[in-house]
């Protein structure tokens, strides 16, 4: 599902982000991308969903070789992805409903099935009743159920999470991964990275480790720490 | 819930006008300013063009011709002229024709006309109407090598004077269209950059969950096109309507000034080419803002 082949990642500034980063990550996996900040996780979640593009190696997402892929095909590759971020992203002049069906109106998606579909998420995510309401009469962690409302809203082979849980409290971060892990369960491809040391001690996931742009460790069944 | 794409298209179009009301009424006014100067340079022109024809028309040609000649050789003249390139209208005046209009202009004065008694001292004539002043010149000077004509008469100076005028007036007013036309642009497109602005945050995850260029762009097209419309229909009624009184008052005040009646016809010409300006302005103020945006 996931390539990566010698990838390495040069800012503008000269910043070497990634050196030389080879991996691998099969059809519904769940893997946990841990570091240090500055380590270069952002930069391959980034390289994941084509935001950027690796200075060198090969991206291979999806069945998309996203160095050589056009642009006008970015759209498409992307509406097989569904990204989550610490900030939520959300648009906070319309409603949790209105957010959540953005993602398939701006991609053509249209008609009666739109209601129906973005409802059934909203109750998939745990926030029945709450559908009018604006992202900022919502908590954190609801506007995070609504970010990844809106990621899972396609069906997406994959989902990409940086830093889903920072801005949260311990107990409303699990609950936020127990929503990505129930994903995962039904065949989306989860990609996390993360600071949530508990979190990924007691899921017992793959965990890759980066350090200064560089994969230092990638345990099947890895805690946060070696 | 609006769950369509046309409905959210026209959705997001009317709410960025709306949203920056006074950002859309300021590009609307100034495209409406630009696009009434437009309509007053149309204006200009088509007065312009009007009164170049009628000055035209006042401008003849007097071909006077030899005394001595037969009718037959008159009308070879008049044929020989009539087939000149850029003749309009030729008219022959023959020596009886010229004694009468003589005497029709002094209709007041007889006495003045009694000493000639049966004689008519008087010259058959022809006179000529060109297509366009400036040609009047060379017409001149191949009318004079024709035998039998004995003298040509033409304001040489009024002629090469409008030809001149009209060729000035019609670059400026066109340079001007031009130069306002450019402001319009500028503005439209400063606006919509006010609004892609306030969206950037909008565009970035429309871009994140896979909505193609077109889609995002698309409001921002559609709002170009509305406020150039929109100040289109403001430019040109403010336009129509000033004029009009223009022309009243000038028809009260100085009858004797030539100058166009604004027909219906003509009104829905200028409306056609304003509201298209309108257009064109609109989808290239917006397009020039969302150039670098889309390279995200």
């Amino acid at each position: 599902m996931i390539r990566m082949k010698d990838v390495s990642k040069v800012y503008d500034a000269g910043v070497l982000a990634l050196d030389r980063v080879n991996l691998e990550i099969r059809k519904g996996e769940f893997v946990f991308v841990v570091g240090p900040s500055g380590a270069g996780k952002s930069t391959l979640i980034k390289l994941l969903y084509r935001q950027e593009v690796p200075t060198e190696g090969q991206v291979v997402v999806a069945g998309n070789d996203l160095g050589t892929m056009r642009r006008r095909e970015i759209p498409y590759f992307r509406r097989k992805i569904g990204v989550v971020f610490q900030d939520f992203k959300l648009l906070y002049d319309r409603t949790v409903a209105e957010n959540i069906a953005f993602a398939l109106i701006v991609t053509g998606a249209a008609g009666r099935d739109v209601i129906r579909r973005v409802m059934q998420m909203i109750s998939v995510v745990g926030l029945k009743g709450r559908q009018n309401a604006y992202p900022n009469q919502l908590s954190g962690g609801e506007q995070q159920r609504v970010a990844i409302a809106r990621a899972l809203i396609r069906n997406p082979e994959i989902l990409l999470a940086d830093e889903p849980t920072g801005n949260l409290d311990p107990k409303t971060s699990l609950e936020i991964f127990r929503l990505i892990e129930r994903a995962n369960i039904y065949g989306t491809t989860v990609v996390v990275a993360t600071h949530a040391r508990h979190i990924v001690d007691s899921m017992r996931k793959r965990v890759i480790e980066i350090k200064s742009g560089s994969v230092v460790r990638d345990d099947r069944r890895g805690a946060y720490d070696r | 819930m609006r769950t369509s794409l046309a409905g959210y298209l026209l959705g997001e179009t009317g709410k960025s006008i709306w949203r920056n009301k006074l950002s859309s009424l300021l590009s609307c006014g100034t495209t409406a300013l630009a696009l009434f100067l437009l309509g007053v340079a149309f204006i200009i022109n088509l007065n312009l063009g009007f009164m170049f024809q009628v000055v035209q028309k006042q401008m003849e040609i007097q071909v006077y011709l030899d005394k001595e000649l037969s009718e037959d050789a008159y009308a070879e003249i008049y044929e020989a002229v009539k087939a000149m390139p850029g003749v309009a209208e030729v008219k022959y005046v023959s020596k009886a024709d010229a004694l009468e209009e003589l005497k029709e202009m002094f209709r007041d004065k007889a006495s003045v006309l009694e000493g000639l008694g049966e004689d008519n001292p008087l010259p058959a004539s022809v006179r000529v109407n060109m297509v366009e002043a400036a040609m009047i010149p060379e017409t001149v000077a191949a009318i004079e090598q024709i035998p039998g004509v004995d003298d040509v008469e033409y304001q040489a100076e009024a002629a090469s004077r409008l030809a001149s005028l009209g060729r000035v007036s019609q670059a400026v007013s066109l340079g001007g269209m031009a130069v306002v036309g450019l402001v319009a642009i500028m503005v439209i497109s400063n606006s919509i950059r006010l609004t892609v602005d306030a969206k950037r945050h909008e565009i970035a995850i429309m871009k994140l969950v896979g909505a193609t260029d077109e889609l995002i762009v698309g409001p921002f097209i559609l709002t170009g096109i509305v406020l150039g419309v929109l100040g289109g229909v403001f430019g040109a009624s403010l336009a129509i309507g000033l004029y009009s009184w223009v022309v009243s008052t000038i028809q009260e005040l100085l009858p004797f000034v030539p100058i166009l009646n604004l027909t219906v016809e003509t009104a829905v010409d200028m409306l056609i080419v304003m509201l298209s300006t309108g257009v064109v302005v609109g989808v290239l103020g917006s397009t020039i803002s969302l150039r670098r945006y889309l390279r995200v």
